[in-house]
């Protein structure tokens, strides 16, 4: 329980803004408009759990946002020229993991910062998206909206792919020697490489692991709306940041769970509809995410101070 | 200016005479960059000024009009060197230009203050938001980047908060707008406080014992904290004075388009640090100069408006994008021979 404290204690926090809530507004807990709360965080939710997985290994990706964007527009590109649904998901997972490994190997066989590397490669992206496409929309062909299902069975059938696929790398990250590796690159590169664990092979996989989810998530965005916007996924970066640390992912790497992501994700999305079933003036929002993310550091800041001082 | 060493020399580079060395330096080769791509720009670059009549890239109004475009992201760039060099990092400047731009203008038009009072209180804000983050980042030992990521989203939310997203403060009296589109002695006028700053923060970082100590923290913070430098005194200075000069680009950016909106500096903080590494300032500290900061500022500045006047570019409508893509590329570039270089003489001085 301990060990976890962290984490069980977004989870709390999670559930007092749910009670009071549940309290102050039921409205909030209809089906429906929850059940599109979680369709449109799908999307993140798969983003911050690769970006989780990046920091664990003591790395850093601000590219993602552009990534999702070149994604998303590629796959709405192809799936207007025609091409069938089966084709398109592979093709953006394989653009996204290819756009993860070109990170990769500027960082782990370079050796480049990460920081920069991802600085660059998300400007980069960006603004060679722009002059491809000039801030162009790609309209979506009708049966691609919800898988070609309606709208209420695509958005349980995105939910549920959500949590199936955080379920998968929860599970491997705990209980697979790859999912182990990662840890013990983030908590010291050197003593890994000695244990006989090639560092360099772990972070280049998982920034390619990254790309491949942020590929996954475009389509689950994608699917969601009947027109590709060129700016979508712009600040997604800083957005599942923020849900890995207010998650319990420390920033210094080997530290991190994938449903303390989940957890933290939530309540950041929770907010905004909170507020305005609450009748608090929506312009706050940014404001208090941010105070948000400074509570859940300096929790985590106070309770080292007391352990070191122990 | 005398040549000082940007780093420790490291074994082996110190062979050859003095002057190859001066000509290997990072910041001449920058320089070198700088003056290829003016030269270009200068020959194919044409423009269409405001009258209607073609003008070429190499006129002084275009100059002065980079010098005016380039000076907000120049200060937060100059404010983001000696952070960076302590091995920090401060993501929220472009988030409190716009908090203290609104500021600002809500002291102004709500209140009613008198322009100089106003201006000294957002100086204040901006002195008082850096020195949150220096609290957080100083006291409580926090990672300056998840503190300056959480300080990003509050400040640019208090600003949205504060203008309920739709309130822009325009309608500043002429007397003010002289700081943001008048000359004087020649020079805009906001060309005259970007170099007091840069002046300010070169003696700062390269003459006293304070900037010394800047760059010992980003080297080994453990080690300066054993050597008897007074760590926490020292980033917070470097925060602090971070937030005063933010709040400086605030009153130039308002100054320079007359009006105030929640949304000022909005993405500034990416151009800025790019500006910082591109000057070869490293991201993990204890190495860069001022003087690289500014010519990497000036090689984007150049670049993006050097790209504006090139006739295929002005067909394609692509300035800022090629400009952004280039941007990173040379980014990129510049990191990638940096390592190169080193690897070659990690390998002549073992082989």
């Amino acid at each position: 329980m301990n060990r976890w404290i962290r984490e069980w204690s977004v989870v709390g926090v999670l559930a007092l803004l749910l009670a009071y809530l549940a309290w102050r507004a039921p409205a909030f807990f209809q089906l429906q408009p929850l059940l599109s709360l979680l369709a449109r965080e799908a999307p993140s939710l798969v983003v911050a759990c690769g970006v989780a997985m990046v920091i664990i290994v003591r790395q850093i990706d601000i590219s993602v946002g552009s990534q999702f964007s070149v994604c998303s527009v590629i796959a709405g590109l192809l799936a207007a020229a025609g091409w069938p649904l089966a084709a398109v998901v592979p093709v953006a997972v394989l653009i996204g993991g290819s756009l993860g490994l070109v990170n990769g190997l500027l960082v782990a066989w370079l050796g480049l910062p990460s920081i920069v590397v991802t600085l660059a490669t998300l400007v980069a992206l960006r603004q060679c998206l722009n002059l491809v496409r000039q801030g162009e929309f790609v309209n979506l062909p009708e049966r691609i909206q919800w898988l070609g299902l309606s709208q209420s069975q695509g958005q349980w059938l995105l939910v549920g792919g959500a949590v199936g696929l955080v379920a998968v790398l929860a599970w491997g990250l705990r209980h697979l020697a790859a999912g182990r590796w990662l840890y013990a690159v983030g908590s010291d590169a050197e003593a890994a490489r000695l244990a006989g664990i090639r560092p360099r092979a772990v972070t280049l996989g998982t920034f390619v692991l990254m790309g491949a989810l942020t590929g996954i998530a475009a389509m689950m965005n994608v699917v969601q709306s009947p027109q590709v916007q060129p700016l979508t996924g712009s600040g997604l970066e800083l957005k599942a940041i923020a849900a890995a640390v207010v998650g319990g992912v420390a920033i210094s790497g080997g530290r991190g769970t994938v449903w303390g992501v989940l957890a933290g994700l939530l309540l950041l999305a929770c907010i905004s509809p909170a507020m305005v079933h609450l009748h608090i003036d929506a312009y706050w929002e940014k404001a208090i995410q941010g105070l948000i993310i400074l509570a859940a550091v300096m929790v985590e800041g106070l309770r080292r101070r007391r352990n070191h001082a122990r | 200016m005398r040549a000082e060493p940007a780093h420790p020399p490291a074994p082996g580079a110190a062979a050859g005479p003095s002057w190859r060395r001066w000509l290997l330096r990072y910041e001449v080769l920058l320089l070198l960059v700088l003056v290829v791509e003016w030269l270009l720009f200068y020959h194919f670059g044409t423009s269409v000024n405001r009258r209607g009549v073609t003008v070429g890239f190499g006129t002084l109004d275009r100059q002065f009009d980079i010098l005016r475009h380039s000076c907000e992201i120049g200060l937060l760039a100059l404010a983001l060197t000696p952070v960076i060099l302590t091995g920090g990092i401060d993501l929220s400047v472009g988030s409190l230009l716009g908090l203290c731009a609104v500021v600002f203008g809500g002291l102004t038009h709500a209140l009613g203050l008198p322009l100089p009072v106003a201006a000294a209180l957002t100086l204040v804000v901006g002195a008082v938001a850096g020195g949150l983050n220096a609290g957080l980042i100083c006291q409580l030992r926090l990672p300056p980047l998840i503190v300056t990521l959480g300080t990003y989203s509050l400040f640019r939310g208090l600003a949205e908060a504060f203008t309920r997203g739709s309130v822009t403060y325009s309608d500043f009296p002429a007397g003010f707008l002289v700081l943001g589109q008048g000359r004087w002695g020649g020079l805009p006028v906001q060309a005259w406080l970007f170099l007091a700053v840069a002046v300010s923060v070169w003696i700062w970082i390269h003459r006293t014992v304070a900037g010394r100590a800047c760059r010992v923290i980003g080297f080994a913070p453990e080690g300066a904290r054993f050597a008897g430098i007074g760590v926490r005194g020292q980033l917070t200075a470097a925060y602090v004075a971070a937030g005063v000069i933010a709040a400086l680009a605030a009153l130039i950016y308002t100054s320079r388009l007359g009006q105030a909106k929640a949304d000022a500096g909005l993405g500034y903080e990416l151009f800025a640090i790019t500006a910082v590494v591109l000057g070869g300032t490293s991201i993990f500290g204890g190495r860069g100069t001022v003087t690289g900061t500014l010519l990497g500022v000036a090689a984007i500045a150049v670049l993006k408006n050097g790209l504006a006047t090139l006739p295929v570019v002005m067909r394609l409508n692509a300035a800022e994008e090629l400009a952004g893509l280039l941007t990173g590329a040379l980014l990129l570039a510049a990191l990638a021979a940096g390592k190169l270089a080193e690897r070659l003489r990690l390998s002549s001085v073992t082989g």
